[in-house]
């Protein structure tokens, strides 16, 4: 066991995986990986070629083209970094290259703010990208020898976030045992099936198309392929237990969930605050349970069906916000409430926004909780969005 | 594996990795620098292509395809970090034996409005590395043709681009002066080769563009190639006016060596300027007191290049900017 920060973990990740390419920009809080990597590489640890980009546009273009030749490669950034490579994560997961990158979760300009938020990262669910989301360094560790192994697969093919809450993981040392030799044999080699190399003769990628010959059909392909991640995903974490003795269910951690009456929904290193409250209300009597989505991409919307159809109250711990959206709610609320809009029993959903980087305390867990407890013994809620850390009114 | 410098034409021999199935434009400039640039290069080239009439004028319907060897698309502002990111790949898997030892010509080709403006960056940061066999090519057809006709930097001052047309209040056109990137480029210290080009004559480019790769760093050339479409001339004349720009003196042809710079070419006796620019009709709103002040200021920077060639080193000007008359 070793006691390691978020980004140190996923940094040991990253060599485990022997990654070739890598491509570093600097923005807090997901620096501290590319520290880690260039000093590792630094001191011969492992060998990668890695690259100091002029900006988050050309860091996920380079990392988008070493992949394309057939490198393992790694990349990352957080909050306004992010957004401004946006454009080359959105060809990256179009043109079907397995990258993985951090998302170091941050809350966006302007002003400028180090706190932690959700929208850099939830800004990318419409892209392609898979998106798994760590609750802590040891998860972020696995997660990301995981991701390699879901995102090469043939049959997925896709890039890949592992989404980690800035500060809070990112910044925060706590024990983390790596995994040993018997990791090998769980990440085969990465061969792409049209690698950019003459080697393998001509191929043209990504050329420009007439939307009346291909247009739909090749969303469609990448559709399928997101879709057919569900399979991987389950089947690479059944092996990773397996190899390493540490077992995780695929899609959704939970937590006293058997007889639950409220629910608390998230996701992210909030959690165990979340489990610490459920577990000092259960001793009180009520029947509280935690519900925590590891994939944000693809969405786990018929496992959250299944969990919550008979849940009568949940609080949603939502550090994303979407200004003017249905309800005023966040981006992750509004999606938890559409995949339960299928559910026969809907539960009231609330959302609690933690906006702005505000750090939240248990103290406004457990107030969600009592708040949606209240919606239910009335049947209806007074309101569906709160602010819960906010000074002054809640207008 | 170093590319031999070739003196006849015929030595190229006769297969294209830049061939049929693209729908560029009758006496499209770009596109004949590309054939020229890839059958310099050669088959084991990957070629790199950020948007722009290279991409969307290359391929696309019924989904064919003009290049012989790989071909990737990058983003308009992304040339520079896709050059670098293949060729750390290429070296990566062969330093790691993942890969054949086996050397490969990584080979960008970017527009003007790609590398002179919102690619730049990229381009800047590639010239800081020590990649081998990483050429970036900026064919320059002094717009951004595929968004029909705009002004980049490098759009020469008096052109009429969409978004710099002449009017009422404004009789020039395009204010700006050309910016010249190739100049930029080899002020990075340590860059192994830079150099201008243009279609003719058309073995200068060439064996600019096999020198490039020999050179041992990433290289840099910029190709002036003219778009019938974009300064409205008849595409029976892009070599023709390739050959007036290098003759007028209004496109100098250089390299620039480990610090070494010398001129390629030098007008025995250079040609006056209107005949070139009035050819086109980007400048037919130009008067003839213009054009015979742009001379007067080519024959200044012209003391200064070949000062330069004499003593094997860049002399930078000043050069102040034309008021209209
Ligand atoms: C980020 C971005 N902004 C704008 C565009 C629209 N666009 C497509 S091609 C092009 C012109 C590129 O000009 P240049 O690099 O000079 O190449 P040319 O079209 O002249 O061959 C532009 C602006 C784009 N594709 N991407
Ligand atoms: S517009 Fe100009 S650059 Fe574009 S294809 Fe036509 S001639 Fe070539």
């Amino acid at each position: 066991m070793r006691i390691w920060t978020g980004t140190r973990a996923i940094a040991e990740a990253v060599k485990i995986a022997d990654v070739d390419v890598i491509a570093a920009y600097p923005i807090r809080p997901y620096t501290g990986v590319m520290n880690e990597l260039a000093k590792m590489i630094s001191d011969g640890e492992f060998s990668a070629e890695i690259i100091v980009a002029d900006s988050e546009h050309s860091q996920f273009e380079i990392a988008k083209h070493a992949s394309a030749v057939g490198a393992r490669t790694f990349v990352g950034s957080s909050g306004v970094g992010l957004l401004y490579a946006a454009e080359a994560i959105t060809v990256t997961a179009l043109a079907q290259l397995p990258v993985v990158a951090l998302a170091g979760c941050r809350a966006l300009d302007d002003p400028g703010n180090f706190g932690m938020e959700w929208n850099d990262t939830l800004v990318f669910r419409d892209f392609g990208w898979l998106v798994s989301w760590a609750k802590d360094a040891q998860e972020a560790l696995d997660m990301t020898l995981v991701a390699y192994r879901v995102s090469e697969d043939r049959r997925v093919l896709l890039p890949q976030f592992v989404a980690v809450d800035g500060a809070t993981i990112t910044h925060i040392a706590s024990p983390v045992t790596p995994p040993d030799e018997r990791i090998e044999g769980f990440l085969p080699p990465y061969k792409p099936p049209y690698p950019l190399d003459p080697e393998y003769g001509p191929i043209t990628k990504s050329q420009h198309i007439a939307p009346s010959l291909i247009g739909p059909e090749q969303r469609k392909v990448v559709d399928a392929s997101v879709k057919r991640s569900r399979e991987v995903i389950e089947e690479a974490w059944r092996d990773f237990g397996k190899r390493v003795g540490r077992s995780y269910p695929p899609f959704l951690e939970t937590a006293y969930m058997d007889d639950a009456e409220l629910a608390i929904v998230t996701m992210g290193a909030y959690t165990k605050d979340a489990v610490y409250v459920a577990k000092k209300l259960r001793e009180e009597g009520e029947r509280v349970g935690v519900v925590r989505l590891r994939y944000w991409r693809p969405y786990p919307a018929q496992e959250l069906r299944e969990l919550l159809e008979g849940v009568r109250g949940i609080a949603v711990l939502d550090f994303s916000y979407s200004f003017g959206s249905p309800d005023m709610g966040g981006a992750f609320y509004n999606e938890l409430r559409a995949a339960l809009y299928e559910a026969n029993q809907k539960p009231l959903i609330l959302d609690f926004l933690f906006t702005g980087g505000r750090e939240p305390s248990v103290k406004h867990f457990r107030e969600a909780v009592e708040i949606t407890k209240r919606a239910v013994e009335r049947g209806r809620p007074e309101r569906l969005v709160y602010w819960p850390t906010l000074r002054g009114d809640d207008i | 594996m170093s590319l031999q410098p070739i003196r006849n034409p015929k030595e190229l021999g006769p297969i294209d990795y830049y061939t049929s199935g693209h729908r560029t434009c009758a006496g499209c400039g770009p596109a004949i620098g590309y054939r020229l640039a890839t059958k310099a290069a050669g088959p084991k080239t990957v070629l790199l292509g950020p948007t722009g009439c290279m991409y969307v004028a290359n391929g696309h319907q019924f989904l064919t395809s003009p290049y012989a060897v790989p071909w990737f698309h990058t983003q308009l502002g992304g040339g520079g970090a896709a050059g670098i990111g293949t060729a750390a790949a290429f070296r990566a898997l062969t330093s790691k034996g993942k890969r054949k030892r086996e050397e490969v010509n990584v080979l960008v080709y970017g527009g003007d409005g790609g590398f002179a403006d919102i690619g730049y960056a990229g381009l800047s940061m590639a010239m800081t590395y020590d990649y081998q066999r990483l050429l970036y090519i900026l064919y320059d057809n002094e717009s951004y043709a595929n968004t029909g006709i705009q002004a980049s930097s490098t759009t020469p001052w008096g052109a009429t681009t969409t978004f710099t047309p002449t009017g009422r209040v404004r009789r020039i056109g395009n204010e700006r002066m050309k910016k010249n990137v190739a100049l930029t480029i080899a002020a990075h210290p340590g860059v192994r080769y830079v150099a201008t080009s243009a279609l003719y004559p058309p073995m200068d480019f060439v064996n600019k563009v096999r020198k490039a790769f020999n050179s041992g760093g990433p290289a840099f050339i910029q190709v002036l190639t003219p778009c019938p479409k974009g300064w409205f001339f008849d595409p029976k004349h892009t070599v023709t006016l390739s050959r007036l720009a290098v003759e007028t003196g209004a496109w100098a042809l250089w390299e620039y060596e480990e610090g070494a710079f010398s001129l390629t070419y030098k007008p025995p006796k250079r040609r006056g300027l209107a005949e070139y620019m009035r050819l086109q009709g980007r400048f037919t709103h130009l008067s003839d007191e213009d054009i015979e002040r742009l001379d007067r200021m080519i024959e200044e920077q012209w003391g200064l290049w070949l000062e330069s060639d004499r003593q094997k080193r860049l002399i930078l000007s000043w050069t102040p900017p034309p008021t209209p008359l």
